[in-house]
């Protein structure tokens, strides 16, 4: 409320707060600091909810994590699958957008509203349509590409695969962020190119691009932190495999807490994830205070 | 000339990638109208041959997979009702009340957002087992009643809201709780749009979490009991293909449905956040 000079605060207005900022309060600190705080102190335990375990262990489930071959496999398949998944979701969303942004395309809302298709539906459902898609039995992608591979048994394909079919889902997402970044761009600069004879393209090189920057920035940060965090469509479509070929950071932790019961073990691994996690975010609150 | 061909080639590209987005659904669909033995035909046609709707009586006679979807729906309907709720009425709280710590509490609420789901999840499921939730759908509901996003969301919409509107309430003697229910929270309807969507999609494609807490078959959601049915009936693909349209043709004719609220809502969130 503002401070209006001769008001009090009225009863209902305190009432109405005090409500809403305890049940905030208990609400985030039963179901998220209390968790945390179990979960920092279980990573130093050998905590094993079936067996009935919970025995000190300092330091050794983290250092078992990184002296695990698994993790630093899975740390390379997340690497490599967030970096190709990004350059395509940023490349095809940047792209698609400005085209859907110039003067030569009628329908941008429908084309908009097909390419944003698959970020709104679950992602359970998805990967095992694409895993049908796979089979080299009743899949599709052999037929129309005229190839025999079978995509998700071979450990050469399998995480391109899997690459493929996140990159289907999420493009449209970059697309519809770079739309409104598009929308927002002042209108006079792109006009004075044009008056002082710019092409198209130094436009887009000089002007459209460096404007869109902290968008871009969005985008890769926003997919770096939830590419961490992806596991759903290795659960469906390879459970990791075949072998370790796609094994991602977060479906080891999965994998340990509620295939193997190592609950300490798996509360390492997440707060090394969430260590993660946190420098990404700092540095893109960083890289984004500098530009403002 | 040049630029009717240019125009020309930039809408078939669009096309094409617009073709490539949709064809998975349009595959996905069609199978599941055709028999297993034109499934797994050499001769593949994307249009069943001779078209039965077999599939959908078999994945529900043999997996009585319709209670999955009833559950599912109960479930996101519950949990999405109260998170719009929750954060309208935080986001006014925090956008137009002035109090000690409340950019602390709202920096906070951020912060909530980056925590990764295996952070917090070993412990959640702990407690849940200790508070005997298990296997109820308390377990789903109650630790999804808050939303760091949602009252982030809601927060920026309702900070664009005209105080003079409040004050010109407050005058003629409302009082708080009837200015939230009567008019903030009628006037925030495009961003409880968005955030009713968002919800809506994250609590019915939730996989982990029912999968952890739900022991009962029945009880089951849809994600996880999709999962069983892929297990259990492995090569009836006609049946599976008919249970996975099922999990996703309604979320998808919401998105159609709403897609313009949908779509204003997911953008202004990044141009402003």
């Amino acid at each position: 409320m503002q401070k209006r000079p001769g008001t009090l605060k009225r009863k209902s207005e305190v009432l109405l707060r005090n409500i809403v900022v305890t049940a905030m309060v208990i609400y985030f600190t039963v179901f998220l600091i209390v968790p945390i705080i179990i979960a920092f102190a279980g990573s130093f335990h050998n905590w094993n909810p079936l067996s009935g375990t919970y025995d000190f262990l300092g330091l050794k489930n983290y250092t078992n994590v990184f002296t695990s071959g698994l993790f630093w496999t899975s740390m390379l398949n997340t690497v490599i699958f967030s970096v190709v998944v990004i350059i395509f979701r940023v490349g095809l969303g940047l792209s698609i957008a400005c085209a859907l942004n110039s003067a030569l395309v009628k329908h941008k809302s429908f084309f908009r509203a097909v390419y944003y298709m698959p970020v709104v539906t679950p992602m359970v459902a998805v990967a095992f349509v694409w895993k049908f898609m796979y089979n080299p039995q009743i899949g599709t992608i052999n037929d129309i590409l005229g190839l025999d591979i079978n995509w998700l048994m071979n450990p050469k394909t399998a995480l391109i695969a899997v690459m493929i079919m996140t990159i289907w889902k999420d493009f449209g997402y970059a697309v519809v962020m770079y739309l409104a970044g598009l929308y927002s761009l002042p209108s006079d600069a792109l006009e004075a190119a044009k008056v002082d004879g710019a092409t198209s393209w130094q436009t887009f090189r000089y002007i459209t691009f460096p404007l869109l920057k902290p968008m871009t920035l969005f985008v890769v940060i926003t997919s770096i932190i939830s590419y961490i965090q992806a596991y759903v469509q290795i659960l469906i479509m390879t459970e990791g495999g075949p072998g370790t070929a796609t094994y991602l950071a977060s479906y080891i932790i999965y994998d340990e807490a509620f295939v193997k019961y190592n609950f300490g073990y798996a509360s390492a691994l997440s707060f090394v994830l969430f260590v993660i996690t946190a420098f990404f975010t700092w540095l893109s609150f960083r890289v984004s205070g500098n530009q403002e | 000339m040049r630029k009717k061909i240019s125009s020309v080639i930039l809408n078939i590209v669009l096309l094409l990638m617009g073709v490539v987005t949709v064809y998975p659904f349009v595959w996905m669909l069609s199978s599941s109208f055709k028999k297993n033995n034109e499934i797994m035909a050499l001769q593949q046609h994307l249009l069943p041959q001779l078209f039965t709707v077999q599939n959908y009586i078999n994945m529900n006679s043999r997996f009585n997979f319709m209670r999955f979807f009833a559950n599912s729906l109960f479930v996101t309907i519950a949990i999405t009702v109260v998170v719009i709720y929750t954060s309208t009425i935080c986001g006014f709280v925090l956008s137009k009340y002035r109090f000690k710590g409340r950019e602390v509490l709202f920096g906070f609420i951020l912060s909530t957002m980056m925590i990764p789901w295996c952070v917090t999840i070993i412990p959640k499921y702990s407690m849940i087992q200790a508070f005997g939730w298990i296997d109820s759908y308390s377990a789903l509901i109650v630790p999804a009643m808050f939303s760091g996003f949602g009252i982030f969301m809601m927060k920026q919409h309702i900070a664009t809201m005209p105080d003079e509107i409040l004050e010109a309430a407050r005058i003629d003697g409302a009082n708080e709780f009837s200015i939230f229910h009567q008019i903030v929270f009628p006037m925030a309807k495009n961003g409880i749009s968005s955030i009713a969507i968002f919800q809506f999609l994250w609590a019915w494609e939730d996989y982990l979490w029912p999968y952890l807490v739900i022991n009962t078959k029945e009880k089951q959601l849809l994600s996880v009991g999709l999962k069983m049915f892929n297990g259990q009936y492995s090569t009836d693909y006609g049946a599976l293909f008919a249970a996975t349209a099922v999990s996703i043709i309604p979320v998808l004719l919401i998105y159609l449905f709403f897609q313009r609220q949908f779509i204003a809502g997911i953008a202004s969130s990044a141009v402003k956040g």
